[in-house]
């Protein structure tokens, strides 16, 4: 599966937002967004679910413009991952989960047995069979984002768009979800395209071997485009965030290498 | 912590239950009344009729039966309406006036009252005001090209707002012998004058309540906001048109043969909440039986409690609140998050 941006560009009225990105995400492989707030990444990966039209260039899954799929077909390719999310009504683990078989179930469809099934798959392959019957507003913060991704599995698009999906979880948290992540990208072939404020993760990916694309977002101007190590350096770090930063590599006791950024200080 | 049952279908038990109790209160509610029918009479009247007298007939066949229906109907529409719009307006106070169906209604009940005689006019003038005013509503929302969800709301608050004024006007205006009384009993709720030929309002109340019936699933998604709805792959606006348009029609044929009963279109699909839980698929039907069940007793006692009517509207309230905390306090919330 192949989903490509290409010579995106797009303004809200105008104020210029995205300007002249592309980018390939292939099967098993990850694209990073990093950046300061407001710089676009929101609205990029809106502009990749079809939610935005861009004034420049396009969103191509397998070659076919996201604008030109009904929102039931493209819901089979890409699924979502929000950021910040209540709803205001206590359903239970498993109906939310159960949602994201919509993309199946007809006009005026009812899940079946198979949409059950996918949905139990998907609730025991980030592992929280035991809160299927639990109601999802009594969650952790933590325990609710693996419910969402649970969703995202059970809609099984190829794929799955996050947007800070770290965003408020605490350090084991985060570590948990990254590791769920990272072993449905390597297990399944999914192909991840996500937004994060932590730069760091951009390092977890590579080093958890997995192609993770990085860009840079700049409001307006093109992205820097590239691996990790070579987009995230206190250059550039300096030039976007205006702040500067070290770029640290610690030895763990495997032998791996765990590099970190330390902001030291505000860019001159 | 509660535990939710755990598959998306109501059980076949549970299923013929809620279809056979309204049935079942229907039938019952024959039997009573301020004119005094023998049970025997009542069964010979709806099987044999030609062996009891005229006016036996007349009060079992002719008021009592058509009354239930619309009671039925009225209280299942109002109550899967509060459910559906509760859900996609993701807000749980909301009931099935929200978009000015009621206040719309009523300004053209009273319109028909002072302006066109009354009689027939005031259910043909309050329908029309009632769909009016959600369009309205839907317009007054619509900010740059997209409806959003708390814009539709203010709509519908203003225009709720603004038809009240009129019914004030409307009220202000009214002879005060022949009009105001007949305003305000309308606007107080009643099935008291309901025949048979009311019950052409059953035909577009069965089909709003059958659209929202059949997107029942859909308005789960709905409920998580319209961006996360579209990235699940539904056509938010397709179905945000379908569920708004049955539960106005659905709301708007209820309103216009029963006068305004506000209070059901809220609580009653809380009701179903605490029962059932929260899962759409099993909370529409469960408010729609639910609301028939509770509108068919209301009536019963208001035409049998004292010797002169009740009006429903406030017996609906009387009852139906306090009855409502008992719910919440033993259930100790647990409806909306």
């Amino acid at each position: 599966m192949k989903y490509k941006v290409d010579s995106l560009s797009f303004s809200y009225k105008d104020l210029n937002i995205l300007n002249n990105i592309s980018f390939e995400i292939n099967s098993g492989e990850a694209v990073c967004l990093i950046g300061p707030n407001g710089s676009g990444k929101t609205t990029l990966l809106d502009c990749v679910m079809g939610l935005h039209i861009p004034q420049q260039g396009a969103v191509t899954v397998e070659g076919r413009n996201v604008l030109d799929f009904s929102r039931k077909d493209l819901a089979r390719f890409v699924s979502y991952l929000p950021q910040t999310h209540m709803p205001m009504f206590p359903y239970t683990v498993r109906e939310m989960v159960l949602m994201g078989r919509s993309a199946y179930s007809g006009v005026f469809g009812q899940p079946g047995a198979d949409d059950e099934k996918f949905a139990d798959e998907a609730i025991s392959s980030v592992g929280i069979e035991s809160l299927a019957l639990r109601q999802y507003t009594s969650l952790s913060g933590g325990e609710i984002k693996l419910v969402l991704l649970a969703r995202a599995l059970a809609q099984n698009a190829g794929l799955i768009v996050l947007d800070e999906p770290t965003a408020s979880l605490d350090l084991k948290n985060e570590y948990e979800f990254l590791e769920t992540l990272f072993s449905l990208i390597r297990e399944r072939d999914i192909s991840v395209l996500m937004a994060t404020h932590s730069i760091e993760q951009a390092f977890r990916f590579e080093e958890a071997g997995i192609s993770a694309e990085t860009l840079m977002m700049r409001k307006g101007r093109e992205p820097l485009k590239g691996a990790p190590s070579d987009v995230i350096t206190s250059g550039s770090i300096g030039e976007v965030f205006g702040v500067s930063a070290l770029i640290s590599t610690a030895t763990g006791e495997s032998g791996r290498q765990f590099r970190s950024v330390s902001v030291t200080g505000k860019a001159d | 912590m509660r535990k939710v049952k755990t598959k998306n279908k109501l059980n076949p038990v549970l299923t013929l239950m809620l279809i056979a109790t309204p049935l079942l209160l229907v039938f019952v509610s024959l039997f009573f009344g301020r004119y005094s029918v023998s049970p025997a009479n009542v069964c010979s009247a709806l099987l044999r009729p030609g062996s009891v007298s005229p006016a036996v007939l007349t009060v079992v066949r002719q008021l009592r039966l058509p009354r239930a229906i619309a009671a039925a109907f009225v209280g299942a529409s109002l109550s899967v309406s509060g459910a559906a719009f509760q859900s996609i307006f993701r807000n749980p106070l909301v009931n099935s006036g929200i978009l000015g169906v009621s206040n719309g209604a009523g300004f053209g009940a009273c319109l028909a009252i002072v302006f066109l005689g009354g009689g027939l006019t005031v259910y043909f003038s309050s329908f029309a005001f009632a769909l009016l005013a959600v369009v309205l509503s839907w317009f007054a929302g619509r900010v740059s090209k997209v409806t959003s969800t708390v814009s539709l709301i203010l709509g519908g608050a203003m225009v709720s707002a603004f038809f009240s004024a009129l019914i004030s006007i409307m009220k202000f205006l009214a002879d005060p012998y022949s009009q105001l009384p007949g305003i305000t009993f309308w606007l107080m709720g009643s099935f008291a004058s309901i025949n048979y030929s009311h019950l052409t309002a059953v035909i577009p109340m069965a089909l709003g309540i059958l659209a929202v019936f059949l997107s029942r699933w859909k308005i789960n998604v709905l409920s998580m906001g319209d961006k996360e709805a579209a990235s699940l792959g539904v056509d938010v606006r397709k179905y945000k048109l379908l569920v708004i348009t049955g539960a106005t029609v659905a709301t708007a044929s209820a309103v216009c043969i029963s006068g305004t009963i506000g209070w059901v279109g809220l609580v009653i699909p809380h009701i179903g909440r605490m029962l059932i839980g929260n899962n759409n698929s099993k909370l529409i039907p469960v408010s729609i039986s639910l609301g028939a069940c509770f509108m068919i007793v209301m009536d019963l006692i208001a035409r049998s409690l004292t010797s002169s009517e009740l009006p429903i509207g406030i017996l609906c309230a009387v009852i139906g609140s306090p009855f409502f905390v008992y719910l919440l306090k033993k259930k100790k919330g647990g409806t909306v998050s």
